[in-house]
């Protein structure tokens, strides 16, 4: 009997475990999931109110239509929009329209419009860290104008604008003319005493009638609010700095003064050292770069050495010239984008507790030395201009 | 008398111990009240958690092969004696609990927000009443496979996440006031190191007892490094937004991205935290139950294993209403309520037994 009983025992363990393993309490089938890539936000209109987009994606529509693309098949997005006082009451507005749950894992870019981020996101913010289904791997973006409209470009290559949106911020590497902003990276500077966060930004043309998304430059926000942009030249200023230059090119005067020659960025890393000069705070930011010969457009012989070494010379100047941009606009702004207070948090761990309050006062006058090392390495397939000798 | 007649060889208590000692601690990171010098304070724990560690295995080779529950009763008479074994008891109880209620919180604060918590402490509570039921053999060889595989798990994680540390993040080294820094310590020692007193429990199983000390020293020292590993990769991915997590290590590891594909890897994390705090609740439970045995005198422990794991379930449910309750538990009360437990008795019965020169042959 004993042994009997054993064996009823173990075997209401086993159903137990059984059950427990293939019945997934709060499970979710695919079918029962709004996926969403997207989520822009705006003001609404009722005041003190905001407005959130979310791009859904249709997964029926996916699939590439046979026979060439165009015609009949419906977009394969859908882009819902409800409003609410906080982001997460807002989201769960969503289910008065979607039958599906809107689900965020998969979600690669948030937007804010313009008027938000002037008024500061820090509130919009936590929502987004808190909640387990976002992940910190989303790029931060601002529009120019309003988040809703940037989620319906048309996408051409792709077949969903905000997938669209997150390949141009992987793509920005080729002119490194762009920030990119994850998350991650946009919590830690907001986090920062002295730290300005950045964001890129995306902003709507028009061409033939289509509208197209385009990223460009970067937004500055001073604490959590929007308070300019860097242009294109500022934006590779600033990235040049904080040693996130990938690749791009520099467009330079020929030696002979006839014509442009293009270098392509290969390579660049930087420093930022802080020093203590005649009592006064001091930055130093070294950067070093390598380049290719990626093009010319005059006739005369650039592989020769005093050429070359005009180039180079010409290269660096160019580079300089960049930063300067970049440090002139950020302390007009006085937002410590290039994060030189924590560089000298680190150096000076004592003086700063004296001033880390009162940085804002040192920054727009904190004098900065740029030292650019740039090389030119290789000069592409060919040596000489295509000419008759 | 013998209520258990398994034996554990030295290097299986190295193992085990590990796996005890990281439990919860991956995920919860200790120290971490010390900001970005938590891996300092967590080499600083490790220093006064080994000397714990010898006052723990020194009594348990003075008293080879009696647990804890049988040599206070040397130590102290049998009435004095039974009443530390039982305060004993409740702090090995109610440690387990608190594990358990951290997997429960974890689950469903993270991975499961609509299944009820009871759901993973029962199946939880229920496995390791499987391995308790097993004895301590079965327990110490998960233990060998397991942190093996979570020692991996922690190195892989930690290599795939180096692009995305800055080394800054460290920068400057020691920033905060020296009494926050051993507070922060202090915490590291008593959460996991000091939690090793469970282990009086066990040695005594050992095959030759003389490895003991050696054995606890070593596990000590990988477990220090291993937290100092996990430590060093929340500080240097997350930076100045480490302490504002629930979770920081989960976070971290959300991170890795390796080129689009290798993603969402941070179910490593769970797993870990599954194996882990499997073996830790064993441990503890195995104490607790083994102890109450020989403090009644029965002559076997197993029909407590069912009773006893029942009141753990409940216990660990009814002791926190919110997460909020549990964090202020673990960081503010727990390092002073354990000091009796983990240092104060201990070294005391160490002086009595040298002073008195116990066990009298």
């Amino acid at each position: 009997m004993p042994k009997r009983r054993k064996i009823l025992f173990k075997l209401i363990i086993f159903i137990i475990f059984i059950l427990s393993i293939a019945g997934c309490w709060n499970r979710r089938e695919l079918d029962t999931l709004a996926i969403v890539f997207g989520v822009g936000i705006d003001k609404a209109k009722k005041p003190g109110n905001i407005e959130i987009t979310a791009q859904v994606i249709k997964p029926g529509e996916m699939k590439s239509p046979q026979g060439g693309s165009g015609g009949g098949g419906e977009k394969p997005y859908w882009n819902l929009t409800s409003s609410g006082k906080t982001i997460f009451s807002a989201v769960r507005e969503f289910t008065h329209k979607s039958n599906r749950k809107l689900y965020f894992p998969h979600n690669e870019i948030i937007i804010f419009s313009e008027d938000i981020a002037k008024e500061g996101i820090r509130k919009y913010m936590d929502f987004f860290i808190r909640d387990p289904e976002i992940r910190r791997l989303v790029w931060v973006l601002v529009a120019k104008g309003n988040a809703s409209e940037v989620l319906e470009t048309k996408a051409i290559l792709e077949k969903v604008p905000a997938r669209n949106i997150a390949q141009l911020i992987e793509a920005r590497a080729a002119t490194s003319q762009a920030s990119a902003v994850r998350l991650q990276e946009f919590l830690t500077r907001l986090m920062s005493k002295t730290t300005a966060p950045i964001a890129s930004v995306i902003e709507i043309t028009r061409e033939k009638k289509e509208k197209i998304a385009r990223l460009i430059g970067t937004a500055v926000f001073k604490d959590d609010k929007l308070v300019g942009y860097l242009n294109k030249s500022e934006t590779r200023g600033l990235l040049w700095v904080i040693g996130e230059v990938k690749s791009g090119i520099i467009v330079v005067k020929s030696p002979g003064g006839n014509g442009e020659v293009s270098l392509e960025i290969i390579h660049a890393s930087s420093k930022i050292i802080p020093e203590i000069k005649d009592n006064n705070i001091h930055i130093r930011v070294e950067i070093t770069e390598e380049g290719n010969l990626g093009e010319q457009t005059s006739a005369e012989d650039l592989t020769s050495l005093p050429a070359w070494t005009v180039l180079e010379r010409r290269q660096s100047e160019a580079i300089h010239n960049e930063v300067r941009r970049a440090l002139k606009k950020a302390q007009e702004l006085n937002t410590d984008i290039f994060a030189f207070g924590e560089a000298v948090h680190r150096k000076y761990p004592e003086l700063w507790k004296d001033i880390e309050n009162r940085w804002d006062e040192y920054f727009p006058n904190i004098e900065v030395t740029i030292n650019v090392n740039a090389k030119l390495r290789r000069s592409g397939m060919t040596t000489k201009p295509p000419k008759p000798e | 008398m013998k209520l258990e007649g398994g034996k554990i060889s030295s290097s299986h208590l190295t193992f085990l111990m590990i796996g005890f000692m990281i439990g919860s601690s991956l995920i919860f990171i200790p120290g971490q009240t010390a900001g970005h010098d938590a891996w300092l304070a967590i080499l600083a724990g490790l220093a006064e958690g080994l000397v714990f560690a010898v006052i723990y295995t020194t009594l348990a080779m003075r008293f080879a092969g009696k647990t804890l529950v049988q040599f206070n009763d040397i130590v102290y008479g049998p009435y004095l004696g039974k009443a530390i074994s039982i305060a004993y008891l409740w702090y090995f109880f109610h440690l387990a609990s608190l594990v358990l209620r951290s997997f429960g919180d974890f689950f469903t604060a993270i991975i499961f927000p609509e299944t009820p918590m009871i759901v993973f402490i029962v199946l939880t509570a229920l496995i390791c009443a499987t391995a308790v039921r097993n004895g301590l053999e079965v327990i110490t060889r998960c233990g060998l496979i397991l942190v093996v595989t979570m020692s991996l798990a922690v190195l892989t994680t930690t290599i795939l996440l180096f692009k995305d540390m800055k080394l800054t993040n460290f920068l400057p080294v020691f920033d905060i006031p020296l009494k926050d820094f051993i507070k922060a310590s202090h915490s590291a020692a008593t959460f996991p190191f000091g939690e090793t007193v469970a282990f009086l429990m066990v040695i005594c199983f050992l095959e030759n007892v003389k490895f003991a000390k050696s054995s606890a020293i070593k596990a000590l020292i990988i477990t220090g490094l291993l937290l100092v590993m996990a430590s060093v990769r929340s500080i240097g991915v997350l930076g100045v937004t480490a302490p504002i997590h629930t979770y920081p290590s989960f976070q971290a590891v959300r991170l890795i991205n390796i080129g689009n594909i290798l993603t969402r890897l941070e179910i490593i994390v769970v797993g870990n935290l599954l194996a882990m705090g499997f073996l830790k609740i064993s441990v503890l439970y195995y104490g607790t139950v083994l102890g109450t045995a020989q403090l009644l005198k029965l002559r076997s422990y197993l029909p407590l294993v069912l009773p006893i794991g029942a009141m753990l379930v409940s216990f660990s449910i009814l002791q926190f209403d919110s997460v909020i309750e549990n964090i202020f538990f673990t960081f503010e009360i727990y390092p002073y309520y354990v000091i009796p437990f983990q240092i104060g008795l201990p070294l005391l019965s160490l002086i009595i037994a040298i002073v008195r020169g116990l066990p009298k042959d």
